[in-house]
């Protein structure tokens, strides 16, 4: 939950990238990084492993300036994909103001992608949230592969698979060249911030 | 498809997965081709085609291997230690030594062990954290199964004159139910409350007339050791594990006697709080504020533990998308 400091006017809120192994969650954070050279309020920070893996998380601290008379201020994170990193996906899935699904565009990780949506569907039931009621973005990553010749799903299929009952906006993007990226963190800052501005009315 | 245009696409496949570190797919993709070049005796340089694709299939294996047997959890360097106590503590408001139990309690979640330890163990000087540091410092050498150590560590708190019996106490309970749990058999040494002669002469001086013990426990005898009690007692608040959802017996009424689960909405302390559907009226009619539940189970990440507790409230929600439906307030009384 994001916390909302009255005196000063100031919101913090948390934003997870969450999706399957190698799916480009942290190129989705290192293009934000190397873009938003205004907005970015500290170090990009990621604990990473063999093979460039995620292990624990990246973390990415945002300031979008006054919105509404509030200082708002935005933690970007990654989850590590891998299956076996289970209980620290839950514990940066703690207290989430917002969630952007990167799923992989390629063919053979179609399973990947569905069990993963339902591990973050587990662990936000786990925490007594639904996937629900918390703000969601899709994206579809990797659709510059298809140039490569290489067996992509359609947007129609992955939006089938993963977003039938869920109906979040979607995203087609290349992380690796920014496409679609600014357009997913945007959508996903403005249902956050419109949610949390229901909850507690800091813009009123 | 030719088998030579299919066999190039498996390639292609095959190199690119492994560039993007998919490399189960990879390693797939290259199985396909090989069994491709095995059926097709036109294909130039087959064999040596084979041979370089085994190359990379062992290469894979062994990066395979390597993600596999690396540690799940490894020592991060001091500056990332000190992010994950910055972000998973939970801020500093409120006080020193919460914040600081909490911090190390964050550590020691992200498997940071040695230095949560090193934490733990100075907050053993604190009155109020004590135990619950105590008990984290057990729980750190459970994590890393080293449950010899975790004995060994009640013992030597048990000589160590800050802490009382009864905090002592906490912690054998807490240690022998974890030991049983994971079939560890193992008797724990735990100093009994000695009386020096000077506190005798105190004793005699102020102590009032001798009288007959009234009830059993009075007579128990004092150089007896403490009774094993069959529930843990409580722990502090901060101690509290994480429980995800709850299992509930429901004492009377037509679902007599069911486990009906419910998932927790947040939790302080040893005080849960549930949600129930307005449509669920038969579950509402037999949870009032009083009901005592003498058969729950509480789901935790790490454990599933029984116990009991106590409706303390239950409310009907005025607005928002739960409007109608049922907060109920349940305090843990034993786990």
């Amino acid at each position: 939950m994001a916390t909302f400091n009255f005196k000063k006017r100031e919101i913090e809120c948390k934003i997870v990238y969450y999706g399957p192994g190698r799916c480009g969650k942290t190129t989705n954070l290192e293009y934000i990084f190397k873009t938003y050279k205004k907005q970015i309020a500290g170090e990009m920070v990621s604990i990473d492993t063999e093979g460039d893996r995620t292990l624990f998380f990246d973390f990415l601290p945002m300031g979008l300036g006054k919105i509404k008379g509030c200082d708002v201020k935005v933690q970007l994170y990654t989850v590590p994909g891998q299956v076996q990193y289970s209980s620290t996906r839950k514990l940066v899935l703690k207290e989430v103001d917002g969630l952007v699904f990167v799923a992989d565009s390629l063919e053979v990780r179609r399973e990947k992608n569905m069990l993963s949506l339902k591990d973050l569907h587990e662990n936000l039931k786990s925490y007594g949230t639904s996937i629900f009621k918390v703000p969601l973005v899709m994206q579809y990553n990797k659709r510059d592969l298809e140039e490569e010749g290489i067996p992509l799903m359609s947007i129609e299929r992955m939006d089938q698979d993963l977003n039938r009952q869920l109906k979040a906006p979607h995203f087609s993007a290349s992380a690796i060249k920014g496409q679609g990226v600014p357009q997913t963190i945007m959508e996903c800052l403005k249902r956050t911030l419109l949610n949390l501005q229901k909850q507690l009315k800091w813009a009123k | 498809m030719d088998p030579k245009d299919q066999i190039i696409s498996l390639l292609k496949e095959a190199d690119l997965y492994q560039n993007q570190g998919l490399l189960n797919e990879a390693k797939e993709r290259f199985k396909k081709a090989t069994e491709i070049i095995k059926k097709s005796p036109d294909i130039k340089n087959g064999q040596a085609l084979i041979a370089s694709i085994v190359k990379k299939v062992v290469d894979l294996n062994q990066k395979i291997n390597q993600i596999n047997q690396a540690t799940s959890k490894p020592t991060v360097s001091d500056n990332k230690q000190n992010l994950i106590k910055k972000l998973f503590a939970g801020g500093d408001e409120k006080g020193d030594f919460t914040s600081a139990l909490e911090g190390a309690i964050a550590l020691a979640k992200f498997g940071q062990f040695d230095r949560a330890m090193k934490e733990f163990e100075q907050l053993l000087d604190v009155e109020a954290v004590r135990v619950a540091a105590a008990k984290n410092i057990v729980r750190c050498h459970l994590e890393t199964e080293a449950l010899e150590e975790a004995a060994l560590c009640f013992e030597k708190w048990a000589g160590d004159d800050r802490f009382s019996i009864p905090q002592l106490d906490k912690i054998r309970f807490f240690l022998e139910g974890r030991f049983r749990k994971l079939g560890f058999e193992r008797e724990l040494y735990q100093r009994e409350e000695t009386i020096s002669d000077e506190d005798m002469e105190t004793l005699e001086m102020e102590s009032p007339p001798t009288e007959t013990p009234q009830t059993s426990r009075d007579a128990v005898p004092s150089h007896e050791p403490a009774p094993v009690l069959e529930e843990m007692e409580l722990p502090e608040e901060d101690e509290f594990l994480d429980i995800n959802s709850v299992g509930i017996q429901l004492p009377s009424g037509p679902l007599k006697g069911r486990m009906v689960e419910f998932d927790v909405s947040f939790q302080t302390g040893n005080s849960i709080n549930l949600i129930i559907a307005s449509k669920e009226s038969s579950l509402l009619n037999e949870l009032s504020k009083g009901t005592k539940l003498t058969d729950m189970q509480f789901f935790s990440p790490i454990a599933i533990l029984n116990g009991s507790g106590v409706v303390t409230a239950k409310t009907q929600i005025k607005s928002g998308p739960k409007e109608g439906d049922y907060s109920l307030d349940i305090t843990i009384l034993t786990t």
